[in-house]
């Protein structure tokens, strides 16, 4: 076969087989492999949202600080002299008092200045006690400057900032129920047995209700709504044995301070409401069975107490009811016995809620004053305030540790209305506290939502091994003759460079020999 | 002076009314009926009727503003919770094990008998609230408060079957008119834990009272068993009935096989004293006169064939006791006509995973014809094929005895069917209906955790309307029994049993299996195209010229 009988085309090279199309043809299925992984990023990526984080942390700091303006008046011109003395000393006394009004959020400010709709106290010749009617205090003096001074910052102190102050019950933050826009009040008749001798069959709630009870709901529905319910139970055992003592002549029946920590009997006692998710705040008035009567509660020494009521904290108030054996064939409480068992539960209530106590020496003819009710919302605006920073924090905090956690609009959208409810409660402060209260309750629904988001659950439990463990099979297989493909063409290449450079070298021997 | 002593006087008047008030205004009477039944078995039924006078169901129109507040002496606050938050005019749930034969038992005493749990609620329309949206929060309170999965009566069990389940009171007269909304959940078994919350509504609970005799261990030991709640609209209040029915085996229960029984022996505890609220509380016995029976202690009354003992009157533990002292060992009666107008059996044939066939058969054991209603509501697992629907007598197709039929087709996964007819039953004949249905293919997902037993398909209803009104029938029968059967008080429904249906199962190990097989079928599909692709294809010679000869592939 000589060259010129050979065709123009290289049989022994067919005429598809050429290394540029070869190449070609890895390069695109590389070429698809590359555009489809942002694909598969962007489809398999966990919709993350960035959470304004700095402004979070720059809350942290802020404390609410409530400015409170009292003026001091008075009508007797022989007054007004000590009465300007008194602005200014009052002044100095709280001034020195600085950092406990700091700690229960107020800034108490004095002058004479009594034109805005602010606290007032008239100053008046006498030695009354100190009377309390709507915003205004009438203040009686007449002993020397310096006495009364300190007893009227004594008093605004107590007014003003109730619950730092050494008279208050240590006790009662923990009392107070948590922050809710709607209580249910669940009032429960329990007879331990009703088929024994003292048992009462009815009570007259409504009347009782309306009477003593929906007052001071009506005073404190600014803050709270509150949806009244009421039961009686003809069988509502104790889950214990009461000890027994032997009194004067009698058995008496007591319940030690351990007794009191169980003595709602959740277990048969339907007192727990399915319907919705307010809290509910339960009065129990419990009448012990004729084995049981009287049943009284003990002090830690075991001695019985003169008062049958008890408050378990957070929980609700109890008071057990003894009948009393002159009228024992009566089925039903008689108004007296009511009257008195719906002041305890008042009191209760109150107790609960967070309501400070007016201090015995200051008269008032209502039965809640305003200082009581602005007390209790500065006290809750600053709750809450505190409770959406503490709730904001978490969230910032759980993101940024949990990496797999999804961030959605909903939940970014909640953080950053609820910063901005914040803001404004810290704004609101200085010129309205209705303002206040009313953006830091929806500064702590809105954390509280985006805390509770059932999104940021959703992949919580599905972790990136397990899509690792399914790729793997079909990613690991096809990636194998990819990457072969890659190498061997890589190492031809190489060789026919290196063949062409050794025959160039070979070529400049020659010509060189 | 005056002003405050006509205070007082107002003030105590007042309380007074008050007081008369809150005493009469809530009644609650309670009620146990005792019945022996021919097959030597008891029948058992306890009613606790709660009214609340002079109240009258909540409004929807008014859902959101704030409702009145709910004071109870007697009624359930828990229910009474939930029937108000979501407007419920009138609803009736019920809890049950087992079939009732109602050939040999008769009706029972509360017609709920369905198997497992059947939850049937009338609501007014309008308002800012759907009627579905309150049917749903009203599932999900109650299957909180009862225990029970009703959860999962969702809108895929949920028809509006209105001729079937008409409402037992009376509905207001609202603007908007009212729906009904009916869900059964057949593999729904009722157990102590259902019983528990149960007892907790009644205002006596277990402790004294006919309840006292409610022994769980005895209950759900017995051949038939289920609890009821009925909540109704009446004129005169809401009436809240609770119910609980048992048929129990006196001659399983005695070592000498007699069928004597007391209420010692059945529920293991006698009631030791009176219920202090209940305005009536009352055991009754019904009697069967044509055997020879000692029934002690006496009773307070006898009305008929009817013993009453009024448990208030007591002042001993009550504990009915009824004996046959002529009988050696119960005999069970071996052909007795059966005790309902109708005997119906359901079944589905066939043994494919696909297809099978529907097929009952209804009995009219009464000598006049008799319409009823018949109704059908199938989850969409199993889809009718209408156009199958064949009725025949003894071999002879009389598709003419089906009229007026109603079908709402199912849509997959997410509303049931629903199927209504009338069929017009011969006297003392036997009716034979199929149809084909077929059986859907289920999403991975949507099987169950025990996916092998297959699903409970809800029992059909059928409602005898109808006796003697054709004009022959009436020429060839007697008027007397005509009239026997003309006019019930009220038509009855008749529950069938349950259905097992068995679905295309897979192999719930296969998703990983699929995954790996498929994975490596693409792996070698891609590698061998990939390797046809990107290989080096040269020309061989064959005849020598070895300088020329290369490898044919790199």
């Amino acid at each position: 076969m000589d060259h010129s009988s050979r065709p123009l085309v290289d049989p022994a090279k067919p005429f598809f087989e050429s290394n540029h199309t070869r190449r070609s043809i890895i390069a695109s299925y590389w070429l698809v492999v590359l555009l489809a992984v942002p694909l598969w990023w962007t489809t398999t990526s966990i919709d993350r949202l960035s959470l304004p984080t700095s402004r979070v942390l720059a809350q942290q700091d802020k404390q609410l600080v409530f400015p409170v303006h009292v003026c001091l008046s008075t009508q007797e011109s022989s007054l007004a002299g000590p009465t300007a003395t008194l602005a200014r000393v009052v002044q100095q006394l709280l001034d020195a008092e600085r950092e406990m009004q700091e700690r229960s959020g107020v800034h108490i400010h004095t002058d004479l200045d009594c034109d805005r709709d602010v606290y007032e106290v008239e100053v008046l010749s006498g030695t009354n006690q100190p009377t309390i009617e709507g915003k205004r205090l009438r203040f009686e003096i007449d002993e020397t400057q310096v006495m009364s001074a300190m007893r009227l910052t004594d008093t605004l102190l107590t007014l003003l900032a109730p619950y730092v102050t050494l008279r208050s019950n240590n006790h009662q933050t923990e009392r107070v129920l948590k922050y809710a826009p709607r209580y249910r009040l669940a009032l429960s008749l329990l007879n331990e047995d009703a088929t024994s001798e003292h048992s009462i069959k009815a009570w007259d709630v409504q009347g009782h209700l309306s009477k003593h009870i929906s007052p001071i709901l009506d005073r404190l529905s600014v803050l709270h709504n509150f949806t009244v319910e009421s039961q009686i139970q003809f069988h509502a055992p104790l889950a214990f044995e009461p000890v027994t003592l032997q009194g004067s002549g009698q058995e008496v029946h007591g319940l030690t301070q351990e007794h009191l920590t169980v003595f709602v009997n959740s277990a048969e006692w339907t007192l727990s409401s399915s319907v919705s998710n307010d809290p509910v705040i339960h009065f129990i008035l419990f009448v012990p069975s004729a084995k049981h009567t009287p049943l009284h509660i003990l002090d830690a020494a075991g001695q019985p107490v003169a008062s049958s009521a008890f408050i378990l904290p957070q929980w609700g108030g109890i008071v057990v009811h003894n009948p009393n054996s002159a009228i024992s064939e009566s089925t039903v409480l008689v108004p007296s016995e009511l009257d008195l068992m719906f002041a305890t539960f008042r009191h209760q209530l109150m107790t609960l809620l967070g309501v400070p106590e007016l201090s015995k020496n200051i008269q008032s003819n209502q039965s809640l004053t305003d200082w009581q009710i602005d007390a209790l919302l500065r006290r809750r605006a600053i709750e809450n305030a505190q409770g959406s920073k503490d709730t904001l924090r978490s969230i910032v905090q759980l993101v940024r540790q949990i990496e797999n956690m999804p961030v959605g609009h909903d939940v970014k959208d909640d953080v950053q209305g609820s910063l901005t409810a914040l803001e404004q409660t810290y704004a609101a402060a200085s010129s309205s506290l209705h303002a206040s209260i009313e953006r830091s309750k929806e500064a702590i629904t809105l954390a509280s939502r985006a805390f509770f988001n059932p999104g940021m659950l959703a992949l919580l439990y599905f972790p990136a091994e397990h899509k690792y463990a399914v790729y793997t099979p079909l990613f690991g297989s096809i990636a194998a003759p990819l990457l072969a493909a890659v190498i061997r063409e890589l190492m031809a290449w190489r060789r026919t460079r290196h063949g062409a450079q050794q025959a160039g070298s070979k070529d400049a021997k020659e010509k060189v020999d | 002076m005056l002003s405050g002593w006509l205070f007082n006087v107002c003030f105590f008047l007042s309380v007074l009314a008050a007081r008369t008030v809150a005493l009469h205004a809530e009644q609650f009477d309670e009620e146990l009926t005792l019945r022996p039944l021919r097959d030597g078995k008891l029948a058992a039924r306890f009613s606790f009727t709660t009214l609340l006078k002079g109240v009258a169901p909540r409004n929807p129109e008014r859902l959101d503003e704030d409702d009145d507040s709910q004071h109870y002496t007697l009624f359930p606050l828990a229910l009474g919770q939930i029937l108000r938050e979501y407007a419920v005019t009138e609803m009736h749930l019920t809890l049950n094990a087992g079939n009732w034969a109602y050939d040999r038992w008769g009706y029972p005493d509360d017609l709920g008998v369905s198997t497992g749990a059947e939850l049937w609620a009338w609501m007014g329309e309008g308002g800012p609230v759907t009627v579905d949206d309150r049917w749903k929060g009203l599932r999900n309170a109650l299957a909180g408060l009862f225990c029970a999965s009703l959860g999962s009566l969702d809108e895929q069990r949920t028809t509006s079957p209105a001729l079937t389940f008409q409402p037992e009171g009376s509905l207001p007269r609202w603007n908007a008119s009212h729906q009904l909304r009916h869900a059964t959940l057949p593999s729904e078994h009722v157990c102590t834990e259902n019983l528990t919350p149960f007892l907790k509504l009644l205002p006596c609970k277990a402790r004294s009272g006919v309840a006292m005799l409610l022994n769980p261990h005895r209950l759900f030991d017995a051949d038939w068993h289920g609890l009821g709640v009925h909540v109704r609209y009446l004129d005169a209040g809401v009436e809240v009935r609770l119910a609980f029915q048992a048929v129990f085996d006196p001659v399983r229960l005695s070592s000498d096989k007699r069928r004597d029984w007391s209420l010692r022996s059945v529920f293991d505890r006698t009631i030791d004293r009176a219920c202090p609220v209940a305005r009536s509380s009352e055991v009754r016995v019904e009697l069967l006169p044509d055997s020879a029976y000692a029934i002690t202690p006496d009773p307070s009354e006898i009305d008929g064939n009817r013993a009453t003992y009024a448990v208030k009157d007591r002042t001993e533990p009550l504990d009915v006791a009824m004996r046959w002292p002529g009988e050696e060992a119960f005999q069970y009666p071996i052909e007795a006509a059966p005790l309902s107008p109708l005997s119906v059996r359901r079944t589905l044939k066939g043994s494919s995973q696909s297809d099978a066939q529907l097929s009952v058969v209804i009995r009219n054991n009464l000598p006049v014809q008799v319409r009823s209603s018949y109704l059908e509501t199938m989850p969409w697992l199993v889809e009718f094929y209408l156009h199958t629907l064949h009725a025949d007598i003894g071999g002879v197709p009389r598709d003419d005895l089906v009229s007026v039929i109603s079908y709402t087709a199912p849509v997959p996964h997410t509303r049931p069917t629903l199927f209504q007819a009338i069929l017009t039953l011969p006297p003392k004949t036997t009716l034979h209906l199929t149809m084909d249905v077929t059986k859907t293919f289920l999403r991975y997902t949507e099987h169950p955790p025990d996916a092998q037993r297959g699903w409970d398909l809800p029992p059909a209803v059928l409602i005898p309307f109808d006796f003697g009104e054709d004009p022959i029938q009436n020429h060839t029968t007697s008027p007397g029994t005509s009239a026997k059967y003309a006019r019930p008080a009220r038509p009855r429904r008749i529950y069938t049993s349950v259905l097992l249906v068995d679905l295309a199962t897979p192999d719930f190990s296969m998703p990983y299996n699929v995954i790996i097989m498929s994975c490596t079928l693409i792996a070698l599909i891609f590698g061998s195209v990939f390797n046809l692709l990107t290989r080096k294809f040269v020309l061989v010679r064959l005849d020598g010229d070895s300088a020329e000869q290369k490898p044919d592939v790199k």
